[in-house]
């Protein structure tokens, strides 16, 4: 041992925290800055003069602690859905599914997945589309439940059992915890007549900097093979980030910013872009309406007649349009934007000419969440103006977005679909791992779009998948997570 | 978009040529279609179709038909030859304000297997759902045609009119169909709204069917042993009941079966001339190459452009002055301008090889003034140690009342939610931040968050949408201070003088809590969160926040954007 026989200088508070830990033999970091009353910052520098001094060990231990997720807390709060069903059968008596989904307001997978997992219990039947209890006084074991309920109030219980069936119900998610534990290596007593107090000091005082006594005192070194404590700096949202890095970029091509209203009226959605008041993107499961109030008013200006026109009859386009009578009153509704061309399409009253604009909008669509759908994402697009413009110049400009703003050289063109753009390109860039992807499109607007607002000129508009380019780009593989709520992520996530 | 299954050797087998994968996806782009997935050990194709106007795409045989213009296997507008069936259709003008339309044709020799039988249902049922809206437009019927007799009579029936519906073994009334059946719950609404019931009769008074509901369980069933049969479209519409039975006719051609005519007699208050069915006559538009040279900046010949077009499977005629007429395939109703016709000739040129230029508009790029105020704040709110939010823009009604204490309030609200969690719209920010801290109660403290974001809100005249900037500090020795301070700091820095008010607000901490106020103008509040609402969200340390609305702050440029 040969500590023992040379003389270890200490600084006085680390001779207090090794007796600390001493007297415990083991103590975790935590429990030992609390009794030291000390922070961690200094706690890990005197604990460095113990370990380095080999007085002292650091053990970690990992361990997986069970943390409800979004669903789990809902089922904890709000019963499992398996329980919620049966519940609701007991009183109910026979349902089908429509009615069932619309009581437990639930998302309907869900559902599914706990009328599955009851008729595997054997608990239930469904015939020609009724489901039923097979014994009315039928209960499901409130095992899972209680393990939610204690989870959700913080107590420690030991879950390994319903481990497994819990994760894959995707109720709970394990999280690696790291403590730290110092451990003693030799005791006080064994040492204590080695030790001497240090009388290097550690902090230079303004006074020493003052009256010149810092020329006398030796500062203490740092030990510099400890890790500092956690710091986090104020931050800005990755994605947000990204969206204003993807804004920079455009108002450097000269794009001029231009914003709309999240709740819209269909008209600016839809109308205006020569949807049809009958096509299946205006229906229900498609885009979502407000239900208080339902219906706004219409603009006052001409261009309302000449939209109207444009449907019945082309307008002066020459176009056959869709032969229809046009109802101002399903114009007026009010719907969440479904499309980020709805703010174009305000942009094209008096819209300057040349002119060139982008938005970065959130838009909404019904649709259930999971790793690959939101029901709100962002949509990048814009229009471009100029007497000039023809369709190659459209091709020029998604090449540009191709190799500017998506950094993808592998890009092709294909024909696209949009019903307010003839003809209609798609940007398909081919990613080495997840094959091609739709990264953009692009069109010239119809005559039947921009003749109604006067406008002469070709108008081309285009679009970006922002949310698809951010998660490409910094490999995120599940789009809820462009919203996270998980501060660990938000503090820590690298920033290139 | 449009999706639909199809067969890989099949697809193959149908164009007389083997195709790799890479290559079949290649061709799949002239016609707006990809391969989504393709399941090896079923040799099945999930394909989507991006077009929603091009219904004679929605099955392996329109594609091919595309696939073989481009490939120049055949060229111009396909023909099949229709003989006359003697078959006839009787209209009753009590259709009149209703459902009066109705199309038909025969096919015979069609070769039906299972799996034909199953491509022939996904086309019918995806034309009926989107291109037939969802039948109300325009739905299609097919029978077996040797248990039919002519005049096929399209007339209204009483309720208690019975027969036998698809997939059942008694006769049920109609009005029972409609409540009962699984179609009439899908469908039944449409005939609801009509207040009488559509019904096709075969002469001898037998039932074909309730369209748009259902066919009939005998004569109404397709199966394998099936080689003659009726196709019918009953619609609202006089053009689009006739081009989706020309897009079915067409298939069937297509498919080797040989189609024939139907005369559909309309009493005069629906039309006023003897229809025969298909009605195959084409519709042409001239053009003006000149015009769709320059829209497209391509160097093309009338010939060129002719040739392209027949690649398009549409046939031209040259006319003076470069001007050529179009002739549009029976089967295609989406041609309603010239530009339409200059995007076939770009689609025939092939995008890729049209390629793009440098183009060139001059204009001055900048974001907008309220955008450069709102990257103000959180610029500031970033230096005040915030990590910054994203939040969902959609919510529970729950989020912004109880959860923090509030009553019900003016929300804007979804007509047709997905799930209550994104309901509602949010009014405004911290709400949310709160639950944020909510679901991070184990990362260290202290919590410091905010969110710039937009919110909606209403009153009786209009909806609107404004930005918010909320921020919100999660800590066991949070203090009122902390907010304060940076409330403070930050309309310093914005040059704005602010007093702050006591008041009483259900989220906060008696006495702990006031208003923000500008100019006279409530623009924001500050305060302790009520320990009621941490308990609630089983937060475990003090919260302190604040929630600024930025468009009542004059020396910010953030504006109000009214709905209307």
């Amino acid at each position: 041992m040969s500590n023992l026989e040379k003389k270890i200088s200490l600084p006085s508070e680390a001779i207090e925290i090794y007796k600390e830990v001493c007297l415990k033999k083991k103590i975790s970091v935590k429990e030992l800055e609390k009794t030291m009353k000390i922070d961690r910052g200094k706690l890990e520098y005197f604990l460095g003069f113990l370990i380095s001094n080999e007085l002292v060990e650091r053990i970690t231990i990992v361990k997986k602690i069970p943390i409800l997720t979004e669903a789990g807390q809902f089922a904890a709060l709000n019963q499992l859905i398996e329980r919620r069903i049966v519940d609701l059968l007991r009183e109910k008596k026979p349902t089908d599914f429509d009615s069932l989904s619309e009581i437990i307001n639930g998302d309907k997978r869900e559902m599914n997945a706990g009328v599955g997992f009851l008729k595997k219990q054997g608990i239930l039947k469904i015939d020609e589309g009724k489901i039923s209890l097979i014994d009315p006084k039928a209960s499901v074991s409130n095992d899972l439940q209680r393990i939610l309920e204690d989870l959700s109030s913080g107590k420690k219980i030991d879950i390994k059992n319903y481990e497994k069936t819990l994760i894959q119900r995707n109720l709970i998610s394990l999280e690696e915890r790291k403590e730290s534990f110092i451990e003693m290596k030799i005791s006080y007593g064994d040492i204590s007549e080695n030790i001497v107090v240090s009388s290097e000091i550690s902090r230079l005082s303004p006074e020493m900097i003052r009256n010149g006594s810092w020329r006398k005192v030796k500062l203490r070194k740092y030990n510099l093979d400890v890790s500092p404590p956690d710091f986090y700096t104020g931050r800005k949202q990755p994605y947000a980030r990204f969206l204003d890095e993807v804004k920079q970029k455009l108002i450097a091509y000269g794009f001029q910013e231009m914003r709309g209203p999240i709740v819209e009226l269909e008209y600016w959605n839809f109308d205006a872009l020569f949807q049809a008041q009958d096509h299946p993107a205006r229906e229900w499961s498609d885009v979502y309406r407000i239900s208080n109030p339902s219906k706004g008013k219409l603009p006052k200006e001409d261009h309302v007649k000449f939209v109207q026109q444009a449907h019945e009859n082309g307008y002066d386009t020459g176009s056959k349009g869709w032969r229809y009578k046009w109802d101002p009153m399903k114009s007026a509704r009010l719907v969440l934007r479904a499309q980020g061309t709805s703010v174009s399409a305000r942009t094209l009253v008096n819209l300057p000419i040349p002119s060139k604009y982008f938005s970065i909008s959130r838009c909404f669509r019904p649709d259930t969440t999971d790793a690959t759908h939101l029901s709100e994402f962002n949509q990048a697009e814009g229009i471009v103006c100029d007497p000039s413009i023809t369709f190659r110049d459209l091709l020029g400009i998604l090449e540009t977005f191709a190799i500017e703003i998506s950094e993808a050289p592998n890009y092709t063109f294909k024909p696209d679909y949009y019903p307010f753009t003839e003809p209609s390109v798609e940007l398909s860039v081919k990613d080495p791992k997840i094959g091609h992807i739709e990264y953009g499109g692009a069109g010239i607007f119809r005559p039947e779009v921009t003749r109604p607002f006067g406008i002469d000129a070709p108008v081309i508009a285009w679009g970006l998948g922002v949310d698809r380019l951010f998660m490409v780009k910094y490999g995120i593989t599940d789009i809820r997570e462009l919203y996270s709520h998980k501060l660990d992520w938000l503090r820590s996530t690298r920033m290139s | 978009m449009v999706s639909i299954k199809a067969s890989y050797t099949k697809m193959q087998e149908f164009l007389g040529k083997e195709l790799s994968l890479d290559e079949l996806e290649n061709l799949l782009s002239f016609a707006k279609t990809e391969i989504d997935e393709y399941v090896r050990e079923e040799d099945m194709l999930v394909l989507d179709i991006k077009t929603s106007n091009r219904p004679d795409l929605w099955c392996a045989e329109g594609m091919i038909r595309e696939i073989k213009g481009i490939l120049e296997m055949e060229k111009g507008i396909p023909s099949y030859e229709v003989k006359e069936s003697g078959f006839s259709v009787k209209v009753d003008s009590a259709l009149a304000s209703t459902r009066p339309y109705i199309a038909c044709a025969i096919a015979k020799k069609i070769n039906l297997d299972d799996f034909y039988i199953k491509q022939l249902m996904q086309h019918s049922e995806k034309i009926d759902n989107s291109y037939g809206r969802k039948r109300k437009r325009s739905s299609i019927g097919m029978y077996n045609l040797s248990m039919i007799q002519s005049p096929v009579l399209y007339e209204i029936a009483e309720k208690s009119h019975k027969f036998i519906p698809l997939g059942y073994e008694k006769e049920m009334p109609l009005d029972k169909i409609i409540d009962e059946h699984e179609k009439g719950l899908e469908f039944g609404q449409i005939v609801k709204d009509y207040g009488i019931y559509p019904i096709l009769l075969s002469a001898d008074g037998l039932t074909l069917s309730l369209p748009p509901v259902i066919n009939s369980n005998d004569v109404g069933r397709i199966t394998e042993d099936t080689t003659e049969c009726l196709i019918e479209v009953t619609g609202t519409n006089f053009e689009t009941v006739n081009v989706v039975l020309n897009i079915l006719c067409q298939t069937m051609a297509d498919h080797g079966a040989d189609i024939y005519s139907v005369e559909i007699e309309y009493p005069p208050e629906i039309h006023k001339e003897l229809v025969i069915t298909p009605l195959l006559d084409l519709e042409s538009i001239t053009v003006d190459l000149e015009i769709i040279k320059k829209y497209l900046d391509v160097e093309i010949t009338t010939k060129d452009a002719v040739e392209l077009m027949q690649k398009r499977r549409f046939e031209c005629e040259e006319l003076e002055n470069n001007k050529i007429k179009v002739m549009i395939p029976p089967y295609r109703k989406d041609i309603l301008h010239w530009v339409d016709i200059a995007e076939e000739i770009a689609i025939a040129l092939d995008y890729n090889k049209i390629g793009p230029t440098k183009w060139r508009v001059l204009t001055t790029g900048g974001l907008l003034p309220e955008t450069e105020s709102e990257n103000l704040v959180r610029e500031i709110l970033v230096g005040a140690y915030g990590i910054e939010l994203v939040t969902n823009i959609l919510t529970d009604p729950d989020n912004l009342t109880v959860n923090v204490n509030l009553d019900k309030q003016e929300l804007v609200k979804l007509k047709n939610p997905v799930s209550q969690t994104y309901s509602t719209l949010r009014n405004q920010i911290y709400p949310n931040l709160i639950n944020v801290i909510s679901k991070n109660t184990h990362e260290p403290y202290p919590q410091i968050i905010f969110e710039v974001g937009e919110v909606v809100k209403m009153n009786k005249n209009n909806v609107w949408t404004q930005t918010n900037a909320a921020f919100c500090i999660a800590d066991a020795d949070a203090s009122f201070e902390d907010t304060h301070k940076r409330v403070h700091q930050l309309m310093k820095l914005l040059n704005t003088n602010y007093t702050i008010e006591s008041l009483e607000h259900p989220s906060f901490t008696k006495g702990r809590c006031g208003k923000i106020i500008v100019n006279g103008k409530k623009c924001g509040i500050i305060g302790e969160i009520h320990p009621s609402v941490l308990e609630k969200n089983q937060i475990w340390v003090s919260v302190v926040c604040f929630e600024l609305e930025l468009p009542y702050i004059p020396s910010l440029e953030c504006k109000i954007k009214h709905t209307f």
